[in-house]
């Protein structure tokens, strides 16, 4: 429509406004193109839903890799290059980018993507949110997340939510696309239902079956598939294990026969290993996020990942 | 200060062309609701839509719960971010330091003498004023009494890319003047900087203003105006002085796992008469990181030079430092340093230093530090560091 106005403006001058017209029409074929909403998330595991939700009307980046490690993320500038132009920010929220976007958002210029902002949605908003401190907290806990758990995309039920929350967003900033965000979202959340029934059928055998984790990346994974921590590598969140805490995994992993230890490919596994060694359980090492391996190329990748490693090792 | 940053931002926003972001939206329906926002304004005789938020339907409240008399946490909730760092060092060097060698950072009370330090506790205040701005204080509590580090209002909606800091800040010179000294890989600054720019650091009141360029790198380029304490010229007092600064920070992502920072950086400092000096910064920053990886690798040097015009024109000095830092994993980085500036007699010192950092926390940090220091006179000094530093509170991330 704003083409069509300034064609009649040109026109109705000399005969030339018509290369002037191509011109001007030339520099809105970019504009045109660039109509579709930036949506920038923080991590790949956000990126992919949010590419199910947005389909063709939205280009989609995210700041960090799933082979990072997403509590260590570098605050670099150019990152800020990026959230000046989004037109949407998501991100995990509970504090799991609390170290590096904060600043990264202030020099965006980007007022609308601050914290409660118009074009800032922060998943953890959507969702049931596990291991919320209910008495005092200090780092005598170790480096833990005074809000409650951030690493809640490992259970499909909280994505689906996160994807809902997407697509109410996208709409509310993109009314002309609401039609097809909500399509896209019913189509997610149909393939999400589906595989779980098979995901869940794979692991119902070893609903109540214990297995160790490096971090407590899995609550939510565990929430969702029945299966239960026995106990982690780290003596506390953040905190690397000490011989003596490791002994102790050592022996609990003997008296319970525990089968399998998780590691996201992020962390160093030197002490996983260890404890494969002494033990016999096997050192399953996971994608950490969407992007994780070459197989979590996107969401229903991922946790089609975790769940066949998972099983695999406890077969 | 906050209805003024508000009233700056509209004045400015009002002289900017349409709002970004507006592609989402019919071109008629934007066009329709800017002749309408237009008119409303015209109407209240203000310039339309300050800072775009409050034109904006209100964002969603925050998600609420039921509680019985309301929350009992308002006022915690209510308290900015309050962070506190301590730093503290025992230190040792053969020299008698104030005298041969002066300097920032730790140092012994008499040549030989192992002397505990304490540096500084920094207090750090931190929140979001309004929709419009942000503040920032650090609060440095150190042996010599109490200074405000810095304590300064940020915009955050300012349109076309600009920003602007006011209040008293660390000036937009350099790339370690800007950071706190708990930021720096090496336990002391820099001799050059010392001995060039500012005895501790240059800051001041004042305001910077800062504009994001529209490319696909990052480039900011910033104008400040401060009453700045630089080094001052053979036979002035140290005082305040009125400062203009530029500079131009870059950065590049070299690949996934590289990233390149270049800065240029200029300041002209009035001094009593028609007397002026000029400051010059080069700053380089490389870092290597494996996207898996906490380990890196990171390079920085900075190039710093001094003139004066007026009655001591001509007078030029020239410093600089160049170092490296190998941060092995969570818990170790090592890290080596030359350092070349102009001796206190005239020439140029030299000194190398090397260091030896370990963390057993995000929050604890001790290092080893040793260096030999070379005197324009000849004269060699060795010098010893442990220092010790904590981090508690919700401070805010640091610079990359």
């Amino acid at each position: 429509m704003r083409t069509t106005t300034t064609a009649t403006a040109i026109t109705s001058g000399r005969p030339g406004g018509w290369r002037a017209l191509l011109a001007v029409a030339a520099l809105c074929l970019p504009s045109l193109a660039a109509a579709k909403l930036e949506v920038v998330t923080t991590t790949e595991g956000l990126a992919s839903l949010a590419r199910e939700v947005g389909g063709d009307r939205v280009d989609v980046a995210s700041l960090s890799r799933g082979i990072q490690d997403p509590h260590f993320v570098d605050a670099n500038p150019t990152l800020a290059v990026r959230l000046r132009r989004a037109d949407l920010l998501v991100d995990v929220g509970l504090d799991l980018e609390i170290g590096w976007l904060p600043g990264l958002v202030n020099i965006s210029r980007n007022a609308e993507i601050q914290p409660g902002g118009r074009r800032r949605l922060t998943a953890a908003s959507a969702v049931p949110v596990l291991e919320v401190p209910t008495g005092p907290v200090d780092r005598s806990q170790g480096d833990i997340h005074p809000a409650g758990n951030p690493h809640f995309l490992s259970d499909p039920r909280r994505a689906a939510k996160v994807a809902e929350a997407m697509a109410a967003k996208l709409a509310e900033l993109d009314p002309g696309g609401a039609a097809t965000y909500r399509a896209r979202l019913e189509s997610l959340e149909k393939r999400i239902g589906e595989a779980s029934t098979r995901w869940l059928a794979a692991l119902a055998p070893f609903k109540g079956t214990k297995v160790v984790a490096r971090h407590k990346t899995l609550s939510y994974f565990f929430d969702w598939s029945g299966l239960v921590a026995a106990g982690y590598l780290e003596p506390k969140p953040g905190v690397p294990p000490p011989p003596s805490h490791l002994a102790d995994v050592v022996e609990m992993v003997r008296r319970d026969r525990i089968k399998a230890i998780l590691v996201e490919n992020y962390y160093d596994t030197k002490s996983a290993d260890l404890v494969s060694r002494l033990t016999g359980a096997k050192e399953v090492v996971i994608p950490g996020d969407v992007g994780g391996t070459r197989e979590a190329s996107d969401y229903l990748g991922y946790v089609g990942e975790l769940v066949r490693l998972v099983t695999e090792a406890l077969r | 200060m906050g209805s003024l940053i508000a009233y700056g931002a509209a004045a400015l926003l009002a002289a900017a062309t349409a709002p970004a972001g507006s592609g989402d939206q019919a071109p008629d329906a934007a066009a329709e609701r800017k002749k309408l926002e237009e008119q409303i304004a015209k109407e209240l005789g203000q310039a339309p839509s300050a800072a775009g938020a409050p034109a904006q339907p209100a964002p969603a409240a925050p998600p609420t719960g039921q509680a019985v008399g309301g929350s009992p946490l308002a006022r915690v909730l209510m308290l900015p971010d309050i962070s506190a760092i301590g730093s503290g060092a025992a230190v040792w060097n053969t020299l008698d330091v104030p005298v041969e060698s002066p300097r920032s950072g730790p140092v012994p009370m008499a040549p030989h003498k192992v002397t505990p330090v304490f540096e500084e506790l920094e207090l750090g205040i931190q929140a979001v004023v309004d929709p419009y701005a942000r503040a920032d204080a650090f609060v440095s509590f150190g042996p010599d009494g109490v200074d405000v580090e810095e304590a300064y209002l940020t915009t955050l909606s300012l349109p076309a890319g600009f920003q602007i800091r006011a209040g008293k800040l660390k000036s937009p010179f350099g790339r370690l003047n800007q950071q706190h000294p708990h930021v720096w890989d090496f336990a002391d600054a820099p001799l050059a900087l010392t001995r060039l720019v500012a005895p501790e650091s240059l800051s001041g009141a004042g305001a910077d203003v800062s504009w994001l360029a529209p490319v696909p790198w990052f480039a900011e380029l910033h104008l400040a105006g401060q009453v700045t304490t630089p080094v001052a010229p053979v036979g002035m007092e140290a005082a305040g002085r009125r400062t203009a600064i530029g500079r131009l920070a870059q950065f590049f992502d070299l690949t996934e796992s590289a990233t390149l920072g270049v800065g240029l950086s200029g300041a002209l400092v009035e001094l009593p008469g028609d007397a002026s000096e000029r400051l010059g910064a080069a700053d380089l920053f490389l870092k290597i990181r494996p996207l898996r990886s906490r380990a890196y690798l990171a390079v920085t040097a900075e190039l710093f030079a001094r003139g004066l015009s007026g009655a001591e024109s001509g007078q030029q000095d020239l410093g600089w430092y160049a170092q490296a830092v190998w941060r092995q994993d969570a818990f170790w980085a090592y890290g080596l340093r030359y350092d070349r500036a102009p001796g206190v007699a005239g020439g140029a010192e030299q000194r190398g230093s090397a260091i030896l950092a370990y963390l057993p926390s995000e929050f604890l940090r001790l290092r080893l530090q040793g260096g030999v220091d070379r005197l324009a006179s000849g004269r060699v000094g060795y010098e010893g560091i442990l220092a010790l530093e904590f981090a508690v509170g919700a401070h805010g991330a640091h610079p990359f």
